[in-house]
């Protein structure tokens, strides 16, 4: 039963609908505190600042390998074959690349206020 | 004097300035371009909508009903679409095996209609207790005559609970008596009888129902569930597990049965074949089951109930269920043409979801491929055109046999394995069916409700 790429979108809006407001309230406040940071720091700053903050997103990938299944009602034992395997390899970078999303603006205004 | 320096600070300030606009720039039109992504799914409207000004009745705001509204109110311009269902409450019923076995809680699956139901469409909260097609009309228990220039029906159906002799569904939960179906509280007093079973042990028997059923793997779920959990709690060496399939199968598609033949004697859950449960002493904690051989009657301590199903009363007493066959002394179900979903002797009445008598399909899954196909063929009827869609049996059950692992099994009519993801074996238990289930199918299913897919 194959779902279009609208269907496959449709399905991630009504998953994250219940959690849309925070999601939105904390993507608004990393843009605004992004945006602060550029205009005060420049961009050549804030890259920089992004290359800081990826020993978290390192970090976080490093926890979603562990912590992942347990968090789905699973363990590491349930996992069987390849699709298992990438899916936690990729499910833990989503959590990476999410924690160094999120930590990157604060450390591009803290450099900023430091340098 | 100037320096050649002093020129320098306002270059860097204007590369940081062009920089930070062409950053800014680029996250504006990411930004925008999710934007309509979401408003486009959120708004979404087909090219060109029909014009009409046909009144459309749907019976019954289940997944189907729901699905089947919300698709036709926006390829239909001008129509009168009425919806007629008593209940305010929506039950996402696939969720029912993860309550009763202790994996979920029961406010996880339940929501309301008025959520998912068009602005633009009538809401009768009514049930409808007459069909009469050949007056194109549905009457409902509260008088109100209801006329329609095209029907659809889906009503969902009847968990025949009196077809057991001494059961009903006030003993779910008392006596060791558990049943998954059909709604959370059920399910919950189920868990905490399973709960209890694989604390304190015993004889726990694991029935099926004769016939068509919805979701016809949650028995099977329910079993290997049990087990599992009594595993996890180090107690599996007390429980004595007996699955009583009413025929000589635990399941249609041959692939799955094969496995769940080898899997059950591996989990020692015992099989007792051709054993149709037919009465429960609930104060002896004794079942009766009709065999080839005669009736056998057998102690529990936790037994899980799974009654027979039938097309709901109206439906099934009306001209709209099978005459005769199969589907007629199985359960009254209604009849379709098993491809078109459309009734054979009342071309402008449609059928889906688990009323219908169609080989395989009471399951969430076949309701999101008969759906499309319902609402296709109904807007052709009204245009004058062929029907051209087609339901090829597709149904689906992510068929969970432990905690964090299940198999996706999908298959059509033909019994044919058809995976919808070529990665994942159907053949297999994997941990990310067992993530779809627990997490990802109920946002589908909300999707479905709404039209989207």
């Amino acid at each position: 039963m194959a779902f279009s790429i609208f269907g496959i979108f449709a399905v991630l809006l009504e998953f994250i609908r219940p959690f849309l407001p925070l999601i939105l309230a904390v993507f608004a406040i990393d843009l605004v505190l992004l945006a602060v940071a550029l205009r005060n720091n420049g961009l050549p700053a804030a890259w920089r600042a992004l290359r800081s903050a990826l020993p978290v997103g390192v970090v976080a990938f490093m926890a979603g390998l562990v912590f992942v299944p347990w968090i789905t009602g699973a363990n590491h034992g349930n996992l069987a074959g390849l699709i298992d395997w990438l899916s936690l390899i990729g499910a833990s970078v989503g959590v990476g690349v999410l924690a160094l999303f999120l930590v990157w603006p604060p450390v591009a205004l803290l450099r900023g206020k430091m340098a | 004097m100037k320096h050649k320096n002093d020129r320098q600070p306002q270059r860097a300030e204007l590369n940081v300035d062009s920089s930070r606009r062409r950053f800014l720039k680029a996250a504006g039109l990411g930004i925008g371009s999710l934007s309509l992504v979401g408003g486009g799914i959120i708004a979404s409207q087909p090219a060109q909508a029909l014009a009409t000004n046909a009144r459309i009745v749907i019976v019954g705001a289940g997944a189907a009903g729901l699905a089947a509204a919300n698709r036709l109110s926006s390829r239909l311009d001008g129509a009168q679409i009425t919806l007629i269902d008593r209940r305010e409450r929506h039950l996402y019923q696939p969720g029912l095996t993860l309550v009763a076995t202790g994996l979920w809680k029961s406010g996880k699956m339940v929501d309301e209609n008025q959520r998912y139901v068009p602005r633009n469409v009538d809401w009768i909260h009514a049930s409808v207790s007459e069909f009469e097609p050949d007056a194109n009309r549905v009457v409902t228990d509260t008088g109100q005559h209801v006329e329609y220039d095209y029907l659809i029906v889906t009503t969902g159906l009847h968990v025949d609970f009196d077809a057991i002799e001494g059961m009903s569904p006030e003993l779910i939960g008392r006596e060791g008596i558990g049943c998954v179906y059909d709604n959370p509280e059920n399910a919950n007093r189920t868990w905490e009888m399973i709960d209890r079973y694989t604390t304190d042990g015993g004889v726990g028997l694991f029935t099926r129902g004769p016939g068509g059923i919805k979701c016809a793997g949650a028995p099977l779920k329910i079993a290997m569930l049990t087990e599992d959990l009594a595993q996890r709690r180090g107690n599996r060496d007390h429980l004595h597990m007996i699955y009583n399939s009413p025929g000589a199968g635990l399941f249609s598609q041959p692939d799955m049965d094969q496995f769940l033949k080898e899997e059950f004697p591996r989990r020692d859950i015992a099989i007792n074949w051709h054993h149709r449960l037919i009465g429960i002493e609930p104060e002896q904690h004794r079942a009766t089951f009709a065999t080839p051989e005669g009736n056998v009657r057998l102690d529990y301590d936790f037994i899980h109930v799974v009654p027979p199903m039938r097309a709901p009363d109206a439906l099934g007493n009306s001209p709209l269920a099978w005459q005769e066959g199969a589907f007629a002394d199985d359960g009254n179900w209604m009849e379709v043409d098993r491809h078109s979903m459309q009734h054979p002797r009342y071309p402008n009445v449609f059928g889906a979801g688990d009323c219908v008598g169609t080989p395989i399909g009471k399951t969430a899954a076949s309701v999101k491929a008969q759906v499309p196909v319902v609402v296709d063929n109904l807007v052709s009827v009204m245009a004058g055109r062929e029907l051209t869609a087609s339901y090829n049996g597709y149904t689906s059950c992510p068929l969970i046999t432990s905690r964090g692992q299940a198999i996706l099994v999908e298959f059509d009519y033909n019994l044919d394995m058809v995976p919808s993801f070529p990665f994942i074996s159907p053949y297999r238990e994997h941990w990310v069916p067992w993530i779809m289930k627990d997490k990802f199918l109920k946002a589908a299913y909300n999707a479905m409700l709404r039209g989207r897919v």
